[in-house]
């Protein structure tokens, strides 16, 4: 039987290794055996995968041309996150956030401030909050545009990614001046923020928000009404909001498919109450919902920035009582959500009065919205199938954690 | 019928429109590229052509590259660190070594680990002494391993001497 296809599932089940002389891996072998059509065929997208954002792996049975069925496999670049958290006192786990999703780092970091200051009770001062409102929300724009250029790149659009990283790059020079780095951003700290922002800050966001209508009116104009990807993903992958509940999907994802759900208006955290902004919700709930609603999003996000700009109070940017290196998690549990780009971002907190906190756990958006994927591609094209993947806004640092 | 014949124009339209911005961004403002106007008034170029132009230094105040000791006022080959210990209690990734000295605070030994650092500034932020801070040296290359473990206090002898 070495070298054959019909492989005795049987034998399989118990052996999780290549012995060297069988096709596929476990995870294939355990896919195979729900096999719905004899002449199907099982092929593998990824880990490596020019349209897969990263080391997602994804097996799909194809009948020609259409999916049948998939499923997606993580593990492939999984960094214990979560066990990090336990083994390290608060301060030196911060950095890790920055690293979990590099799209949007500043929400995850604001994620975990939030929980430590919510279970130690510290009080932030107003003017850090609003500067952690300015650099969250550039960075929400940064995320959102890239994601607008990689989408169309998996489509098959290869210029507009180059339009995207030049906004992106004007967003990471003015991040560079508060965070000191443009990928793995580490802003906030326990009870406020570590940088305060300068004239020359305050002049380049100012420049950048007319700058930034314009180029969405550019985008627009090149890709939005572009025939072919209209064609392309309208009417594709469409959610329901019940298929959104049942999967935990939140973010652009579940506002695409309807529902007006925001962090930032569900359970307003830092000073999101004071900002006059709208909850953009998809026409339709396909993959051009989704992608309407990413892209009225930067607009709100322009708007939040605006205001934040606008009402800047002065002050002082932490907290006079800030925890210092030393400083031990007091014994409790706490639990902190906010919106990042992808979706809500939780993290779980419980300590128990030690150095290091007893349990953390990250919710990652991208993770639920990824489950959806194996049912919402039943059927499809291959390529529709692609175009779903592209239209979850997958950032696979994130999902696998 | 008539229906799909206006939405194909359309679409074809569409299509002309994306046409027009990329040509136009690929050449610039419509007279640059007969060279009517100075090159100044069109896209500015956004790349810097390195080792030919370098970045002003203004633009690298922001860049917090491996962490460096600061020269004390009155030695400039001398460190203000009192060998307290907190970046090393502190750091996330156990990359610094400080070694105290044999006499008095100083330290004899001030090793990075810069294989190891992931520049989170952990180290810099609880130094009581304010003895540590970013470099801005964006152009550091090392060929070994062992190039990438710094020490500091032999840079720092060496630059106040200078």
């Amino acid at each position: 039987m070495s070298g054959s296809l019909f492989v005795n599932p049987f034998h399989f089940s118990t052996m999780h290794e290549n012995p060297g002389d069988m096709l596929g891996d476990f995870y294939t072998h355990n896919f195979e055996k729900g096999r719905i059509s004899h002449d199907s065929m099982i092929i593998n997208l990824g880990p490596q995968h020019p349209s897969t954002h990263g080391v997602l792996r994804i097996l799909a049975e194809l009948h020609g041309e259409y999916v049948l069925r998939a499923e997606p496999i993580l593990g492939y670049l999984h960094r214990m996150h979560d066990k990090m958290g336990q083994v390290k006192t608060p301060w030196q786990f911060l950095p890790n956030t920055g690293r979990v999703d590099y799209l949007h780092p500043i929400a995850w970091n604001w994620a975990y401030v939030g929980a430590v200051e919510r279970l130690a009770g510290i009080e932030v001062p107003e003017r850090a909050e609003y500067l952690r409102v300015i650099a969250c929300e550039l960075n929400r724009i940064a995320s959102h545009v890239m994601w607008w250029g990689a989408f169309v790149l998996d489509l098959g659009g290869v210029t507009p990614i180059l339009y995207a990283f030049e906004e992106r790059e004007k967003i990471n020079d003015m991040l560079q001046i508060v965070t000191g780095s443009r990928l793995t951003m580490n802003y906030m700290r326990f009870g406020g923020v570590c940088a305060d922002i300068n004239d020359r800050f305050i002049k380049m966001a100012r420049e950048f928000i007319p700058r930034m209508r314009e180029r969405l009116e550019m985008y627009h104009k090149l890709v939005t009404g572009n025939v072919i990807l209209a064609r392309r993903i309208t009417g594709i992958g469409p959610f329901d909001p019940d298929l959104c509940y049942r999967y935990g999907v939140t973010g652009p994802c579940l506002r695409g498919a309807g529902v007006a759900y925001d962090t930032r208006r569900a359970e307003p955290y830092g000073v999101y109450d004071r900002f006059r902004f709208d909850i953009p919700v998809g026409e339709t709930n396909c993959s051009m919902g989704r992608y309407m609603v990413r892209m009225r999003e930067v607009e709100e996000s322009l708007k939040i920035l605006e205001q934040a700009l606008d009402q800047l109070p002065d002050g002082p940017i932490m907290a006079p009582k800030a925890p210092k290196a030393t400083w031990k998690l007091p014994a409790g549990e706490a639990y902190f959500a906010v919106e990042g780009a992808r979706g809500k971002i939780g993290i779980h907190l419980a300590g128990d009065g030690g150095k290091s906190p007893y349990r953390v756990k990250l919710r990652a958006p991208g993770f639920s919205n990824l489950s959806l994927f194996a049912e919402a591609s039943q059927g499809t094209l291959l390529a529709d199938a692609l175009a779903i993947l592209g239209s979850l806004d997958l950032v696979i640092p994130e999902i696998d954690r | 019928m008539f229906k799909a014949i206006v939405d194909n124009v359309k679409g074809l339209y569409s299509l002309l429109v994306g046409l027009h911005i990329t040509g136009r961004y690929a050449l610039g403002p419509f007279p640059i590229w007969l060279k009517l106007k100075k090159p100044e008034n069109g896209y500015p170029q956004l790349t810097t052509h390195y080792p030919r132009q370098t970045i002003a230094d203004e633009d690298l105040v922001t860049f917090r590259g491996p962490v460096e000791l600061i020269p004390a006022e009155n030695d400039p080959t001398k460190s203000k660190c009192v060998s307290c210990m907190m970046c090393v209690k502190a750091c996330p990734s156990n990359c610094l070594t400080v070694v105290k000295g044999d006499e008095g605070k100083a330290p004899k030994l001030w090793t990075s680990n810069f294989t190891l650092c992931s520049l989170c500034g952990t180290c810099v932020e609880v130094c009581p002494a304010s003895a540590l801070r970013f470099s801005h040296d964006i152009y550091w290359v090392a060929e070994k391993r062992e190039d990438m473990i710094n020490d500091l206090l032999a840079k720092l002898a060496k630059n106040g001497r200078n």
